[in-house]
């Protein structure tokens, strides 16, 4: 074993992690509006808003994650007339499809809302947005905390398959040193100690935060 | 104030409301009492567009319920309404739930809304309880405090769902004289109770309810004495003791 390896290219290795957590922040923060809207399209009384939401959650939510990753890197370009690069066109991925989690995640917390604080919000003259906003989602964010951290845990680990576009995230940084060093025992078991240690962060958050719910 | 012609609403292929007629004139109070699963309930949110209806018409304060052209958000601002569970938001402090819909929908400033709102906890005899999160109050004053969030919004109508059913019997009176209070100041109230000494007290009118039907109505003492129906008898029986 030849640790040395690590050290030589940790700033080239770092450089990936960063691309990494950005890939993973931007994803999270896209698809966790996106998948708001798809929420409480799946909660509406109106067909016209619930069909076309369910079928976006259920499509995606039965695709594998490395297929819509070629699928936006294939075929966005081939729409719009021009390559969007590999960092854009995985965002979107990961943005269209991590939302239609977060769908079903929103649509939970706001199921756990009792529905009288619909009829509370209403009967004082509140439209359906305003309830939502002031009565209804700060209320259903409590409870979605512990499985949105989950899902932050899982999009982070999911970046690593954007090395399938080229991406240079972390894991893709890794093989690319691997190849040149020839060191593969070291560098993937670094790679997976460093999936291990912001994963686990993650998860005792997630832990605690639940433990604290239950407490309330 | 309220006029309720031929009301009819089904939940599918159960008919839960079979043509009711009620008139509530302004400064009424008027009780509404029956067995659950009697269509109380429903017939309170169908007056303020909570509930869709399949036949019949509601007219509040001159506009049609169901008239498109009623602004069903506006018409819920005139009619405030306070329910058997309280409510409140529990994120929010006493005085937040109470500025919330007055600050949103009536456009008031924040510090406009805030004194109006301190007025009426103190109205329903609990200021101090102001920056309280509805989990540190006890159940009679989270709904002295719902009972402020509606009035906040100065209605023209109060509506109570079974507003004492969930307390314990030591905090009803606290509550039912904050009602009392409100009826004898002139305000036009529906309340679905089975309180009859409030009912003897204050209400003009009493109906009975059962399946979905009015099968009694009356003025007062006249309703508990001789009721001509014997369901009504049989349930005054029960709930009186």
């Amino acid at each position: 074993m030849d640790w040395a390896v690590i050290p030589r290219n940790l700033s080239f290795l770092l450089g990936g992690l960063v691309l990494t957590f950005e890939l993973a922040a931007i994803s999270l923060a896209g698809g966790f509006l996106l998948g708001i809207i798809m929420g409480l399209g799946r909660l509406s009384s109106r067909k016209w808003i619930y069909y076309p939401a369910s079928l976006y959650v259920n499509f995606f939510r039965s695709l594998p994650l490395i297929l819509v990753i070629f699928w936006f890197y294939f075929m966005v370009p081939f729409i719009i007339g021009r390559p969007l690069g590999d960092f854009l066109s995985a965002i979107i991925a990961f943005i269209a499809f991590e939302a239609a989690y977060f769908a079903e995640i929103v649509r939970g917390g706001i199921q756990s809302v009792p529905q009288g604080q619909v009829m509370a919000g209403y009967s004082t003259g509140l439209s359906y947005y305003e309830t939502m906003r002031h009565i209804i989602l700060p209320q259903a964010l409590r409870n979605m905390v512990p499985p949105i951290v989950t899902q932050c845990v899982i999009i982070f680990q999911d970046t690593s398959l954007a090395y399938v576009i080229g991406l240079k995230e972390f894991l893709r940084r890794t093989s690319l040193v691997d190849s040149r060093e020839l060191r593969s025992l070291e560098l993937y078991l670094f790679a997976g100690f460093v999936y291990l240690i912001f994963c686990s962060i993650g998860t005792i958050a997630s832990r605690r935060l639940e433990s604290r719910q239950i407490r309330r | 104030m309220i006029e309720i012609r031929n009301l009819s609403k089904w939940y599918g292929d159960f008919q839960v409301l079979k043509d009711i007629n009620e008139e509530v004139k302004q400064g009424q109070t008027v009780v509404v009492c029956g067995p659950s699963g009697s269509g109380k309930s429903t017939l309170l949110r169908c007056v303020n567009a909570l509930e869709p209806f399949q036949q019949g018409e509601i007219i509040v304060d001159g506009r049609s319920v169901t008239d498109p052209k009623t602004n069903r958000y506006e018409l819920r601002a005139e009619i405030g309404m306070v329910f058997q569970r309280f409510e409140l938001y529990p994120h929010m402090t006493a005085l937040q739930n109470i500025t919330l819909a007055p600050k949103k929908v009536r456009r008031k400033p924040t510090k406009e809304a805030e004194d109006h709102a301190m007025t009426l906890l103190e109205r329903v005899g609990i200021p101090e309880k102001a920056n309280e999160f509805p989990g540190n109050l006890s159940g009679g004053q989270q709904q002295r405090v719902a009972i402020a969030r509606a009035l906040a919004m100065e209605p023209k109508i109060m509506m109570f769902d079974e507003p004492t059913s969930a307390l314990d019997p030591e905090m009803i009176k606290e509550v039912l004289d904050v009602m009392i209070d409100l009826s004898k100041g002139g305000m036009t109230m529906i309340v679905v109770t089975h309180e009859m000494g409030f009912a003897r007290e204050v209400a003009d009118e009493i109906i009975f309810m059962d399946e979905g039907r009015i099968i009694e109505r009356g003025t007062d003492v006249s309703f508990f004495e001789n009721p001509r129906n014997q369901r009504t008898k049989d349930f005054l029986d029960k709930i009186l003791i």
